[in-house]
């Protein structure tokens, strides 16, 4: 604590050091978290990641890291960016073990919601970064792109980033092009849920990611579900019939058993249903980075074109 | 001993008319049925009535009445029904009005089976996950029996016994959960209990199941009504009630198990239900069986009621089991808190063991101790292998040494300071199976820290002490309240700990139900978690143990005198009712301080102070530096084997305390029936 004050007070002088002396190595990165401002002296090389939405924004970044909390989960839950062989596997999210993680000597440890409480302990090991991804009072999308951007900063690859973050944006107005093929002038509204059971369903709402890449496809939600830390809220299936017959529900999958709802006459009574504007999506990590973002609109675009306009 | 009879008191004007009452009954639920039907579905009553009576659904309105609100209504009857049913014929053979499905343990065993099932062979769920609840609700339910025995239906030792393995059988299933998160996701709705309906499929799965209830209701009046007149009474006149009894025994489990496959844990009805029956003036044994079925179906629709309204008003819906809870918890409290007194002394006798602490234990346990400390400090899990063990143990660095002396620290005192409770709590109530765990202590402490990462937000690591110390004080106060008249029975102390440890869970379920990712942090630190707790905290611990160490063993003279009897502490001129007083406050300061720092503990209280009574510790000096000792060395051990087992994988040291813990338990109750 007492080196980052320090280094608080050496930066301006430092940077102004390196005004004058133009054309000296940039060495030195500072990057914003969740608690203010964290200077290091060079690129970290080294980096261990536990949450899993900063997991894929290393890889997303080209970075390799040494440690990842939960590589079996990850590979089941969030897929895609995969994590590249011989990263070392330092146990749950919850409760990584701090002994494995500092064998391996990180030069920074980047964490997220869920982990804030172990702060103290990591910052024995090596300068924690913590980022807060989701929160109801914020921006969930906003704050993964910021997110996304700081972490780029911390490896030198903004850069990189930027391409990245524009490509996704080039990416939304190719996905929108296909949609009006599809639709015409005017796109349904569409909202999407996760089934958990044959009576009850999480519904994406405000601040949901989801959420968030269908507006940037130009799509209005066609359910009102207030803004959440984790933009879900849970509900009765039957709620869904408040979407019109002119909307799209589409579904993430895994989905196992819906078969037999869609069988079900009450669900063939929902004006949606009716009107054959379901729409399943293939398996996409939903609380995931900036790129996490691209994969959905991708996934949900894909669902959407095989609805009849 | 209680009896059903005695249960029933006269006085209520309803009870004069038993045809007035069964017609009010039948009033409510109509009235009850109709109101459900108005909440849960927009159509007027005459739309309801031509539905009903064959016209076919056109608008999505007409399906979710036929499809949704109809199918409903009906599995809540059926389900409120069934459980009273079995709560009131359990009561009767039993004769123990706190027992129910729920404290048999009926739903922890459903509740292990589905998340086994979910985890390791997912594809099954969807078509045998059913069959596998019933498999392992009727499994639980026979391990508690058995546990009981005969002699133990009657009295406390049936309620511990159903309390250590849903207990055992929670903390099995919540490892599996954090080691396999997500996994289980979509049974936390079943988990918290929710009768919403979709179409009719579980009615149509449940009701012919439920036919046998046709026969309880046949069969059971009369070796009921015999049981009443007592074993001898019945021998008389020339019957045994035993083979039927057992008979009506396996029905009920049946049928208890089919309810809660269906609809997954709605606690409480099956328990008050047939109290107020007795209440209301239900005496005969057919007639309180008849009754109870009526009401039950009366209640769970009225309870169910707010959960459909409820669910309208917040952002996610309320299932129903939250519901139920949330009513049934103090509606236990209040209805029966005047019926139990202090002449429920039904203890178990568990082994005794030696007669004294001879020398070499007390040699041996420092040293054990010493040498768990130094294990716990040196070993290295991923140098370990088992043909050179002994590489695995080296000096720890400054890092690993300062990462570990606070897990050390705090189980070590955890351990101190459950087994101090669990001591004190067990010579109060004279009962070897009393512990703060199953009391409410902890759970006072743990349903404050819930409830206010619900509604107030923030991480439960954070909410500190102080909310966990108002939890405890609160259930301190309530205990004070209610038992003053009955001299702090254990009886009532019971009934609170059952209460709310029912509400904690119905809080957590509703929470869990929502499956972010605050529901695992929530798991996690309900499962007692050496991990995050800091130097300071630890260090806050150790002090806070020394104190309550030296008050308890200032104490030990009142225990003494407590254990020997109220009148024989009297006539040594000890004020009881203030000595059990404070003792209580000691024990509630023990469990506060435990679990505000490290989460709740399972089964240290209960054991340590029990096996420090078999290697001889009987008398209470011995005892008040023994069973801390034991439990010590528990907690350690617990904590050690959570980081290295799976390493480097943690799991929390109050699971594998509660599993470790549960197994010896139940294997001391089996070998005890054995004998």
């Amino acid at each position: 604590m007492i080196l980052r004050g320090a280094y608080r007070h050496l930066v301006p002088w430092f940077s102004l050091c390196c005004l004058l002396l133009s054309g000296a190595a940039r060495a030195e990165v500072t990057v914003t978290d969740a608690h203010g401002e964290h200077t290091f002296e060079q690129i970290p090389e080294r980096v261990v990641t536990i949450s899993w939405a900063m997991t894929e924004n290393v890889i997303e970044l080209g970075v390799t890291p040494v440690g990842v909390a939960d590589i079996e989960g990850y590979n089941e839950w969030v897929v895609r960016p995969a994590v590249p062989d011989g990263v070392d596997d330092i146990g749950k999210r919850g409760e990584p073990s701090i002994e494995e993680l500092a064998a391996l000597k990180p030069d920074v440890i980047i964490i997220s919601n869920g982990q804030e409480g172990l702060i103290d302990k990591l910052e024995q090991v090596a300068p924690v970064l913590y980022f807060n991804a989701f929160g109801a009072e914020q921006d969930n999308a906003r704050a993964a792109r910021r997110i996304f951007r700081e972490t780029a900063k911390l490896f030198g690859q903004e850069e990189r980033a930027q391409r990245k973050l524009d490509a996704m944006d080039a990416r939304f107005d190719e996905l929108r092009q296909q949609l009006h093929d599809h639709f015409g002038e005017a796109l349904p509204p569409v909202t999407g849920v996760r089934f958990n059971n044959q009576s009850v369903v999480f519904i994406y709402g405000a601040n949901a990611l989801s959420q968030y890449a269908l507006n940037h496809l130009g799509i209005e939600p066609a359910m009102d579900i207030p803004p959440s830390q984790w933009g879900i809220a849970q509900k009765k299936l039957t709620s869904l019939s408040q979407m019109s017959k002119d909307s799209v529900l589409l579904y993430f999958k895994p989905a196992p058993g819906v078969e037999r709802l869609f069988e079900s006459p009450l669900w063939q009574a929902m004006p949606v249903a009716r009107a054959g504007h379901v729409a399943g999506v293939e398996s996409t990590w939903s609380y995931g980075g900036a790129m996490s973002i691209r994969y959905l609109a991708e996934a949900m675009t894909d669902a959407l074109l095989t609805i009849e306009p | 001993m209680t009896s059903a009879g005695t249960l029933a008191r006269p006085g209520l004007v309803l009870g004069q008319s038993m045809a007035l009452r069964y017609a009010l009954a039948l009033a409510a639920l109509v009235a009850a049925l109709l109101f459900h039907l108005s909440l849960n579905s927009p159509l007027s009553l005459a739309d309801q009535w031509g539905l009903l009576w064959g016209r076919p659904p056109e608008s999505f309105e007409d399906f979710q009445f036929v499809y949704a609100a109809l199918p409903r209504v009906i599995l809540a009857v059926l389900v409120g029904a069934v459980m009273a049913l079995v709560g009131s014929l359990l009561q009767q053979v039993t004769q123990n009005p706190l027992l129910s499905p729920m404290t048999l343990g009926a739903a922890s065993g459903a509740w292990l089976a589905l998340v086994c099932l979910s985890v390791w062979a997912p594809a099954l769920t969807s078509d045998w996950g059913a069959w596998f609840a019933l498999g392992g609700s009727i499994v639980s339910v026979v391990l508690v029996l058995l546990i009981a025995g005969r002699g133990g239906l009657s009295g406390l030792p049936v309620i511990l016994a159903g309390m250590a393995t849903h207990i055992l059988m929670g903390a099995i299933a919540t490892a599996i959960i954090l080691l396999n998160q997500y996994a289980t996701n979509n049974l936390f709705i079943w988990g918290a209990g929710d009768l919403t309906q979709t179409d009719w499929q579980w009615v149509t799965w449940l009701l012919p199941k439920l036919s046998v209830a046709v026969i309880v209701l046949l069969l059971a009046p009369r070796p009921l009504t015999l049981l009443r007149l007592g074993d001898a009474g019945a021998g008389a006149r020339g019957l045994s009630t035993g083979p039927v009894l057992v008979v009506l025994l396996l029905l009920s489990l049946w049928l208890v198990a089919s309810a809660i496959t269906a609809v997954g844990v709605i606690s409480f009805i099956g328990l008050i239900t047939p109290n107020i029956a007795r209440n209301l003036g239900a005496r005969r044994a057919g007639d309180e069986l008849v009754f109870s079925l009526l009401l039950g179906a009366v209640f769970l629709l009225l309870t169910d009621c707010i959960a459909v309204a409820a669910s309208g008003w917040f952002p996610d819906m309320v299932p129903s089991g939250t519901a139920a809870a949330l009513i049934g918890a103090p509606a236990l409290i209040w209805f029966a808190r005047k019926r139990l007194s202090a002449r429920d002394q039904t203890a178990l006798e568990l082994p005794e063991g030696v007669p004294r602490v001879s020398r070499r234990t007390w040699l041996l346990a420092p040293v054990v101790l010493l040498a768990l400390v130094l294990l716990s400090l040196c070993f290295k899990p991923d140098a370990f292998s088992f043909l050179h063990p002994l590489q695995s143990l080296r000096w720890p660095s400054d890092l690993v040494l300062s990462l570990r002396w606070p897990r050390i620290v705090t189980a070590a005192c955890a351990g101190v300071g459950m087994a101090l409770a669990g001591l004190i709590l067990q010579r109060l109530i004279r009962n070897p199976l009393a512990s703060p765990d199953i009391l409410g202590m902890s759970a006072g402490a743990t349903l404050a820290l819930v409830l206010f990462t619900v509604f107030v937000g923030g991480s439960i690591h954070e909410a500190g002490p102080f909310v966990a110390f108002a939890g405890s004080a609160g259930v301190l106060a309530l205990l004070l309240v209610l038992g003053r008249r009955t001299q702090y029975s254990p009886g009532i102390m019971i009934l609170v700990g059952i209460s709310l440890a029912a509400m904690i869970e119905a809080m957590v379920q509703f929470v869990l139900a929502k499956a972010t990712e605050d529901a695992y942090t929530i798991i996690g630190w309900l499962s007692g978690s050496t991990y995050r707790v800091s130097d300071a905290k630890a260090l806050w611990l150790a002090g806070g143990t020394v104190i309550l160490f030296g008050l308890a063993l200032a104490t030990s003279r009142w225990l003494t005198l407590i254990s020997a009897g109220d009148a024989i502490a009297e006539a040594r001129g000890l004020n009881t009712s203030r000595a059990r007083l404070l003792l209580l406050v000691l024990v509630c300061a023990c469990c506060a301080l435990v679990t505000a720092i490290m989460g709740p503990i399972a089964f240290v209280g209960l054991l340590a102070p029990h096996v420090a009574t078999l290697m001889g510790a009987r008398k209470v000096w011995p005892q008040l530096w023994l069973a801390p000792l034991v439990g010590m060395v528990l907690m350690l051990f617990s904590d050690w084997l959570g980081w290295s087992l799976l390493y480097p994988k943690q799991m929390p040291a109050g699971t594998i305390a509660a599993i470790l813990g549960g197994s010896y338990f139940i294997f001391l109750l089996a070998r005890r029936r054995l004998r």
